[in-house]
């Protein structure tokens, strides 16, 4: 009989533990600031408090409570995420099954599409043609699914083809502008020449890797893009026919010849770029700031990012990043609506730039930064970024295109293996996974 | 009296048992739950009941079978080298005239240190412009890719994670050593035995418990390696470090399928458990033949 009583005691006291899990949201007053008659938003971000980027939005958040000041409350937590991208979706996750998403969250772009489809974020309540044009058409782009609006980010991002002035001068190689880049047969022709000189500087023409996790789709999609292919279908449910296309395979095959003609090392080698041992490097717009900041001795330019040899003009340069969205669990989203636009506004974009050096998402912001009216570099990549920015595959099934094109990358640049053969083969393990929206 | 006592033994008892339940009991039922499930994390509320479908699903999936014998190799390379490692590291501690405590201190540092750190400092180490092969170079010998070389990947990584964990299982070895009645090698001085008779007569009959206890931890540490190939090598070049472990977490975490990962779970699990059966069947039934024969001479 004790036994059974104290059985059912550790029950409770378990199920008390867990119950005290749950979140409920708190009465006016026993949050600083949060006072009657306000409505209340939780807002979840992915980021350390303690970073400039956490104090950006913590800025951004109290200055939206001023704004709203009697209407609205907002909340933030800081959810940080560690670099295997845990942390903060496992949050997410475990919170779409117990309940307790907050109002708005932060979104990494290429993952909008997975979580609209399963109905962990809504579309937000609709924006004037005024308020939409503000915003870089990569960021409107990148937040539409199915014709809706789920999401709008505070920052942008984009990839460069940097380039070491001095030996670009050395060699007499001059550098198109950003209407007329060069193609792949004039890129390759330029790293053939450069080969010998760069051999002399204990370098390579190009440095570049294939790295595991989001960089290679992010960096090299754009090359299948440019030769008009698409990785996945506009619906982002059939991966037969894109994946694995002709353009796909052309793509690949430009990566092996560049490995095979030694314009890189095969194994990444550090600072070859930093160093001045490297002509040309792929990298995030960040990297200006570093060079700029931790390398003062490299003579830094940007080059328009090459384009294959039938490229019909249109976009194709690496975009996106975290956005916020609305979670379904927000009752009133006119309130998470406001709330989201302001996270992603003028004035959060400039004070995002100011704090983390990270590109803002809307015109005026650029507009307003004079280092991108001033500093070539920066208006290159701007320019880039506006004109041609195209967002990565828009699908549900995200997470395992982006895997797979990193490996086939690896195993057809690196491995030498047959390109079509590798594709077909992973276009079966993205089929896989898209089975079950099939299904729905 | 006794039922005071048993109360007082259940309130001890209580919360630990609670905790297991909520954080180790519980998880292990649901895992099993859901491997016969489509569990996806991003919309729990569409699962079904799939039967074995998962397990048909993951036996015909190459990439899982693949990391399987990943992790088998992994196994076979890092066992007898860590295990051997440690051994011989204990027999030149046990033997040094001079800083024994250092020794023991050095030795045993990498085993505190985090995984994550090791692992980003063999990457430097192993880097094509790293010591490793700046030494090599010294040596006459051309720069070896190591990591990034889908052949030399997965045994750079062994001999790494052997060195890594090594100290741990050497200073089990010590203990044993310093347990082992010294009488026994004044004996073995007396018959004039030479240092090889004596290790192989004295020292490994006696360690013989321990390596059998070492042998097996060492062994399900090794199958549950992930975090050295996650920070090194992201499971590549050409998935040649691509564990079951890392298959699992990617499987649940980044493509969400908690129900396939589950499955797969439940199959490691199954796989470790039998492996752990027949090595204690293996090195107990050699002891106990062994004791049914000293004992049959003895009569």
């Amino acid at each position: 009989m004790k036994k059974r009583w104290m059985c059912l005691a550790g029950m409770a006291l378990a199920a008390a533990c867990l119950a005290g899990c749950q979140q409920k949201d708190p009465e006016p007053g026993e949050v600083a600031g949060y006072d009657p008659g306000e409505e209340y938003l939780s807002i979840w971000v992915h980021s350390i408090e303690d970073t400039e980027e956490g104090r950006a939005y913590r800025e951004a958040v109290e200055s939206f409570n001023e704004a709203f000041d009697g209407k609205y409350f907002a909340d933030i937590e800081f959810v940080p995420r560690n670099d295997s991208g845990g942390g903060y979706s496992d949050k997410v996750n475990a919170s779409v099954m117990s309940g307790g998403l907050p109002d708005v969250l932060t979104v990494d772009g290429p993952n909008i599409s997975a979580y609209a489809a399963n109905g962990i974020i809504q579309p937000l309540a609709e924006l004037t043609e005024e308020e939409k044009s503000a915003y870089l058409p990569s960021i409107i782009e990148q937040g539409t699914v199915n014709d809706q609006l789920y999401a709008l980010g505070v920052m942008e991002s984009s990839v460069g083809l940097y380039y070491n002035k001095d030996i670009l001068e050395e060699a007499g190689i001059e550098v198109p502008d950003a209407d007329h880049p060069w193609t792949w047969t004039e890129f390759q022709e330029i790293l053939e020449e450069l080969k010998p000189l760069m051999a002399e500087k204990d370098g390579y023409p190009l440095d570049m890797t294939f790295p595991v996790g989001e960089t290679s789709i992010y960096y090299f999609a754009p090359f299948v893009w440019s030769g008009g292919g698409e990785l996945v279908s506009e619906d982002g449910l059939t991966a037969d026919g894109y994946f694995n296309s002709e353009q796909t395979v052309t793509a690949m095959d430009y990566f092996r010849m560049i490995v095979e003609n030694g314009y890189m090392s095969e194994a990444p080698i550090d600072h070859l770029f930093e160093s001045g041992r490297a002509a040309f490097k792929f990298d995030g717009a960040w990297e200006v700031n570093t060079v700029y900041t931790s390398y003062p001795d490299i003579n830094l330019g940007v080059a328009p990012y090459v384009v294959s040899d039938n490229w019909d003009g249109g976009t194709y340069t690496p975009t996106g990043s975290w956005a916020f969205a609305a979670s379904t669990e927000a009752e009133d989203i006119e309130a998470a609506t406001e709330l989201v636009k302001w996270m992603s506004g003028v004035e959060s974009g400039i004070r995002i730039w100011n704090m983390t050096k990270s590109f803002p998402s809307t015109y005026e912001a650029f507009d307003s930064i004079d280092v991108f009216q001033t500093d070539e570099n920066y208006s290159v990549l701007y320019n880039q970024l506006s004109n041609y920015g195209h967002p990565r595959p828009k699908t549900p099934v995200y997470p395992q295109v982006s895997t797979c094109f990193q490996e086939t990358l690896e195993s057809v640049a690196l491995g030498g293996k047959d390109a079509q053969t590798e594709l077909d083969k992973q276009v079966k393990r993205i089929n896989t996974k898209l089975e079950r929206y099939a299904r729905e | 009296m006794k039922k005071k006592n048993s109360i007082m033994g259940m309130a001890f008892f209580g919360p630990a048992l609670v905790l297991m339940v909520i954080f180790l009991f519980l998880p292990m039922v649901l895992t099993f739950i859901f491997s016969f499930t489509d569990y996806f994390a991003l919309n729990p509320g569409l699962t079904h009941f799939v039967g074995l479908e998962n397990y048909f699903e993951i036996f015909q999936d190459e990439l899982f079978l693949k990391s399987f014998l990943n992790t088998v190799k992994f196994v076979i390379i890092i066992v007898p080298l860590q295990c051997g490692g440690a051994l011989l590291l204990a027999l030149a501690i046990n033997k040094a005239a001079h800083c024994k405590k250092y020794f023991k201190v050095a030795f045993f540092i990498p085993v505190v240190m985090s995984l994550a750190v090791v692992s980003t400092l063999w990457m430097q180490i192993y880097s094509p412009e790293g010591i490793l092969n700046t030494l090599l170079e010294h040596l006459g010998i051309s720069a070896q890719p190591f990591i990034y070389s889908s052949k030399q990947a997965l045994p750079s990584i062994a001999i790494m994670s052997a060195w890594q964990g090594m100290g741990y299982q050497m200073i089990i070895f010590l203990g044993g050593l310093q347990n082992i009645n010294p009488a026994l090698y004044e004996a073995a001085e007396m018959d004039h035995a030479s240092a090889w008779q004596k290790f192989k007569d004295i020292t490994l009959p006696e360690l013989k418990p321990l390596c059998v206890f070492v042998f097996i931890t060492v062994t399900i540490g090794a199958f549950r390696m992930l975090v050295q190939p996650m920070v090194m090598t992201g499971g590549g070049p050409d998935h040649s470090t691509y564990t079951m472990v890392y298959d699992i977490y990617e499987t649940g975490t980044v493509n969400w399928e908690m129900g396939l990962a589950s499955t797969m779970a439940v199959v490691f699990t199954v796989f470790v458990v039998i492996l752990t059966i027949i090595q204690n069947v293996l090195t107990k039934g050699k002891e106990e033949r062994k004791l049914v024969h000293k004992k049959a001479k003895a009569r």
